[in-house]
């Protein structure tokens, strides 16, 4: 019986101990693969998805059209080439040869499924509102697609880049198996994936793009903490690590990695133009005499300029459309006599509602708080966790701080939140003369009137807008042998590309 | 008078303790006017320098605003939550607890189950599941919750203290007497029982600390720019390497009241129970 | 026969206890604000959307429809899907990080045990002198100091100052947490300063107790050597309410496991069960939250059963502790 005992205890030893060699061990040679860190995943069926791990979309799946990395130019992608004579009627021609990772072909009765999926009740497609304005699809062949829209949209074409708009098989069971087992066209195929802990990609051998992917395989790690993710690339455990804040960078940069910054995210600062006390534009200027961007960017760590803008209008400063109006300077005593005109002389409280846990959340509301004091603002801070504020406070509140999303056509920002019927109109402006801005950008197809439009638009969110725009930074961090790393605009980063340099 | 002396003198350990939480107290009351600084400056020149730069004494946050003022001005809000948490909960808890004691039979079976079943709950995560759904907390919010976690253990230690001293004779008198039941219950009984129930609420002083310095590192704490000793600490974590200061002030802060606390706690209890 | 009478009804009331917690936090997530569909979908959602979403969620359904519904699952050992992960069973999530969180108990349980009774038996033996007053100002010192704080100590020491061990407690997926041992140190160790007041002081207060028994006044007398008195006799009968508190401390040692896995970021029930809150996933917070107080009744119940079991006048006496 003993001896029995010492030979069990003897075995379970050995596996034990090799089993730990094992778990140290590297990864096979062959292969050339790419560690990525990334949040903790929702959902990846991209219809109702909210910005998660974006790198499992964006690999998995294939847009019809997508924006270039660095120049944010338009390029095709599925979509081989596109036409409107008028901006109403739009004839896209599809990419011949492509498979989805099934095996099926991509046909235009794939991309009539996708567009459709849109208003489909059961699915809460969150393009819906922008898609509405489809009212016929027409498939002439396999590879011809033909949009008959309600209205004039010169710059339809651009919504068809939104991170939601991935293509999808017309065949294949998205309802049940949308989530854990998704079927897209992309650079990639998921191979395996632990809920919450990690997922296993592997190169799409019949990948359209003839030469993409680089590399063999693609894993990414899901790390709910940010330092954990950091720590681990310091480890030299993943490659690649997004959403690192200006201190890790700091930190990573004198490690020897590689810091690149693809776009900003929006921070708007909201003020309600439908109650008190911002429905008074002379308060609102008093808001933005007290902003100092200089704090701003000190708060969030970053250099004004360089990581993080400051500017007065819904436009971010690295698109075309942008127009430069200088910072009007931080006047206190401005602001006091504004203030005092509008009948606040002792100055006032307002509610400032923001999303807690959304980055730089916490650091703008203070600093927007100790910025405004000195004229009199009494910012009562109110921050909650994310749903939380979005489901009680946001569009509700006199003044808010709203993480957005982009929009690569700024266009569609303007619809949405900024007319005075726009469904996201969260400031709650209804300045006639805005809206018919807004229409006329909208309608417009010559790009130069086009941009006449979108200046004098911008001059008038100067003088009497009810939004702040803080540019805030986005860091990716990566070894220095990561090379080729894409992230235009869209959000969707193209792994395609990425190689590793030994 | 004399005999206290001699047991400080007996227990120097417990005197520091007082000290300790004196200091506190005084600090809680006229810390904040004292300092150069508010809690919600932001000092951009210095952010995140150690101790002793610009005249920080113990250095500056990610925001750049004064650590040592921002614990001051924490402590007011831990200590008041602690303090309203000991007497409430000692207060229902005694409610209660002699409630039980006293009626016995079936309402004390009744109250033995129920607070059995509060007991079994883990507080601090019943209390992260409300406040983390509420999404913030005020002082009042942190006080109620805090107490209610508390209340089965205060109660349990009047019910206890009462039990001690119902079959007494002087019980049996008054109720002869034809004295009513409250009466008897806080006028007679209470007074002999002081002793025990005093040593819980200072006992509970202690965890109301904990409790409310761990739901503030857990992220439930007062809304900011409020200064929360937890949330300090779980806010600066991610800066621990550039900034240790950051974070090992506000936890030692907590450490030192705690401990101040619990020496006092088990002084009080020494002097008062050992004494009968 | 009292016994099984006694072991019976304390059963009874484990169960009534979970059926409890499990209605109440029910309950408490359905009249809070938030809800997960808002979580899931974040910002851009329009109201249809976030109708769609509930209805697939059957969020819609009235509370107690969705509260059996829920309860029958248990029953058949199935804990439901995540809400907030749609489709992913509970049970794939779940069980993992349990065993992550066991294994930092008992490794917290190897570290805290013996320190704390050893130097309780030596505050005890030594009862008065200076080893004594040391001893048990650390025990009395670190008995209601806040996980967190310990943690953060050891951080700043081992971490920040000395280097030597990791500041997050993370495990690189593709590796087990058996190649990863040394991301175990400063949590355990962090529960260990906290666990070991409370133990070692009983400790110390048993020893002293048996230390002045009849009987072992009785061995002393007959000359045997002090040191044999402590091993041989009086620390068996010193150990028995020591072993209580240790088992009746496991269920809240547990407990205590949120804010130590969140601090070092160690994947296991704590920080399941912050995530869960976090991102308001009903059932998730159910499973996590069910379990610690499973925990925390079963180490009740076991450690009165083995108290009984260990002291045959309990067993027999049958009258209320």
């Amino acid at each position: 019986m003993k001896k029995l005992l010492v030979v069990l205890t003897a075995v379970l030893l050995l596996s034990g101990t090799m089993s730990l060699g094992a778990g140290g061990q590297a990864p096979e040679e062959e292969k050339i693969i790419l560690r990525e860190a990334s949040q903790v995943p929702g959902l990846i069926f991209p219809p109702v998805w909210d910005g998660q791990t974006l790198s499992l979309n964006a690999s998995i799946y294939d847009f019809l059209v997508e924006l270039e990395h660095g120049t944010g130019a338009l390029v095709p992608s599925l979509a081989k080439e596109w036409s409107t004579p008028d901006g109403k009627v739009w004839t896209l021609k599809l990419r011949e040869g492509v498979k989805f990772h099934d095996g099926s072909d991509f046909t235009s009765e794939d991309v009539r499924y996708t567009l459709e999926l849109t208003q489909d009740p059961d699915v809460g497609h969150l393009k819906k509102a922008d898609f509405e304005v489809v009212e016929r699809i027409e498939t002439p062949d396999d590879y011809t697609v033909v949009l008959y829209l309600a209205e004039v949209s010169p710059t339809f074409i651009y919504q068809l880049t939104d991170y939601h708009m991935c293509m999808l098989s017309s065949e294949y069971d998205y309802a049940s198996k949308g989530e854990m087992e998704p079927m897209g066209t992309g650079p990639f195929v998921l191979k395996q994936m632990v809920p919450k802990e990690s997922a296993l990609l592997v190169k799409n051998e019949d990948y359209w793009n003839p030469g993409l992917p680089k590399v063999d395989e693609l894993r990414i790690y899901f790390v709910p903490d940010i330092d954990a993710s950091v720590s681990m690339l310091e480890a030299g455990k993943v490659d690649v690590c997004p959403f690192i804040n200006a201190i890790h960078k700091r930190n990573l940069e004198d490690k020897g990695f590689k810091i690149v910054s693809p776009y900003q995210d929006y921070r708007f600062i909201a003020m309600a133009a439908d109650r008190d006390p911002f429905d008074d534009n002379r308060v609102r200027l008093a808001m933005k005499y007290c902003m100092d961007p200089e704090m701003l960017a000190a708060a969030c760590q970053a250099e004004l300029g360089k990581d993080v803008y400051y500017n007065e209008g819904p436009i971010q400063s690295i698109m075309a459309q942008y127009y430069d109006i200088p910072f009007r300077g931080r006047d206190i005593d401005k602001a006091k006599s504004l203030l005092a005109e509008a009948g606040y002389p002792d100055g006032l409280t307002v509610e400032l509602y923001y999303g807690s846990d959304h980055p730089y959340g916490q650091e703008l509301a203070q600093t927007l708080k100790e910025l405004s004091a000195p004229a009199g603002f009494d910012l009562d801070l109110k921050g909650y966790t994310r749903d939380v504020y979005l489901a009680q406070y946001w569009m509700n509140g006199p003044m808010l701080l709203t993480g957005w999303g982009p929009r690569v056509d700024p266009s569609m920002l303007l619809k949405l939140a900024y007319r005075s019927d726009g469904p996201w109109n969260e400031s709650h402006m209804n300045d006639p003369q805005i809206d018919a801005l807004i229409d006329k950008i909208t309608m417009e197809v010559d790009d130069v009137q086009r941009q006449r439009y979108y200046d004098e638009l911008q001059i008038a969110f100067h003088e009497r807008g009810t939004v702040i725009n803080f540019q805030v930074p986005f860091f990716v961090a990566m070894r220095q042998e990561v090379m080729d790393y894409r992230q235009p605009p869209t959000f969707m980063n193209q792994y395609e590309y990425a190689y590793l340099e030994e | 008078m004399k005999r206290i002396l001699y047991l400080f003198r007996q227990h120097p350990l417990a005197v520091v303790g007082i000290l300790v939480l004196l200091l506190w107290i005084f600090a809680a009351l006229f810390g904040p006017s004292l300092m150069p600084f508010t809690y919600s400056q932001m000092d951009t020149d210095y952010q995140m320098t150690g101790p002793g730069e610009g005249g920080h004494f113990l250095g500056t946050d990610a925001l750049g605003r004064d650590i040592l003022t921002r614990i001051l001005q924490g402590s007011r809000s831990i200590l008041t939550v602690a303090l309203l948490t000991s007497l409430f909960s000692t207060l229902a808890g005694v409610i209660l607890g002699f409630s039980a004691g006293y009626f016995g039979g079936r309402v004390d079976a009744l109250f033995l189950r129920i607070m059995d079943i509060l007991m079994a709950i883990p507080p601090l995560v019943l209390a992260m599941v409300i406040l983390g759904i509420l999404g913030d907390s005020t002082i009042v919010s942190l006080t109620i919750m805090v107490s209610i976690a508390y209340i089965p253990a205060t109660a349990r230690v009047a019910r206890g203290a009462l039990l001690t001293c119902k079959n007494y004779e002087y019980v049996d008198a008054a109720r002869i007497m034809g004295q009513s039941n409250f009466s008897i219950m806080f006028v007679e009984i209470l007074p002999n029982t002081i002793g025990p129930i005093i040593v819980e609420a200072t006992a509970r002083f202690a965890y109301s600390i904990m409790m409310v310095a761990s739901l503030g590192f857990l992220g439930v704490g007062l809304q900011p720019p409020t200064p929360d000793w937890g949330m300090m600490v779980i806010e600066n974590k991610s800066i621990m390497m550039n900034a240790p200061w950051a974070v090992l002030y506000p936890a030692l802060a907590i450490a030192s009241l705690v401990i101040a606390i619990s020496l006092f706690s088990d002084f009080v209890s020494k002097v008062l129970i050992h004494e009968s | 026969m009292s016994f099984l009478r006694k072991v019976l009804q304390r059963l009874g009331f484990m169960i009534i206890t979970l059926v409890a917690m499990s209605l109440l936090i029910f309950f408490l997530v359905e009249i809070m604000p938030g809800d997960v569909a808002q979580m899931v979908l974040g910002q851009s959602v329009t109201p249809e959307a976030l109708k769609a979403l509930r209805e697939s969620m059957g969020l819609n359904d009235p509370f107690y429809l969705r509260y059996l519904r829920w309860f029958a699952g248990l029953l058949r050992g199935d804990l439901g899907e995540s809400l907030y992960m749609r489709g992913v069973a509970i049970n794939l999530i779940l069980w993992r990080k349990v065993f992550h969180s066991v294994i930092l108990a008992l490794t917290a349980v190897l570290f805290y045990v013996p320190l704390s009774i050893f130097f309780g038996v030596l505050a005890g033996v030594r009862s008065g002198k200076l080893t004594d007053s040391v001893i048990s100002f650390f025990g009395l010192a670190t008995m209601a100091l806040p996980e967190f704080v310990s943690g953060v100590l050891l951080i700043t020491l081992f971490s920040v100052v000395l280097k030597a061990l990791p500041i997050t407690s993370v495990i690189p997926i593709g590796e087990t947490i058996w190649g990863n041992l040394d991301i175990l140190v400063l949590p355990a160790f962090s529960v260990t300063i906290v666990m070991f007041g409370y133990v070692s002081r009983m400790q110390r207060s048993s020893m002293i107790q048996v230390m002045s028994s009849d009987y072992i006044r009785a061995a002393e007398l007959k000359g045997l050597p002090r040191a044999y008195v402590i091993f041989r006799h009086a620390l068996k009968n010193a150990l028995l309410p020591t072993i209580t508190i240790i088992g009746m401390n496991m269920g809240w040692l547990f407990g205590g496991l949120i804010v130590v896995e969140t601090l070092f970021g160690y994947p296991g029930l704590g920080s399941l069960t912050m995530t869960a809150i976090k991102t308001r996933d009903v059932p998730l917070i159910e499973a996590c939250v069910l379990f610690i107080t499973f925990i925390f009744v079963i180490s009740t119940f076991i450690t009165d059963l083995l108290y009984g079991l260990l002291n045959p006048r309990i067993r027999f006496a049958g009258a209320e502790k």
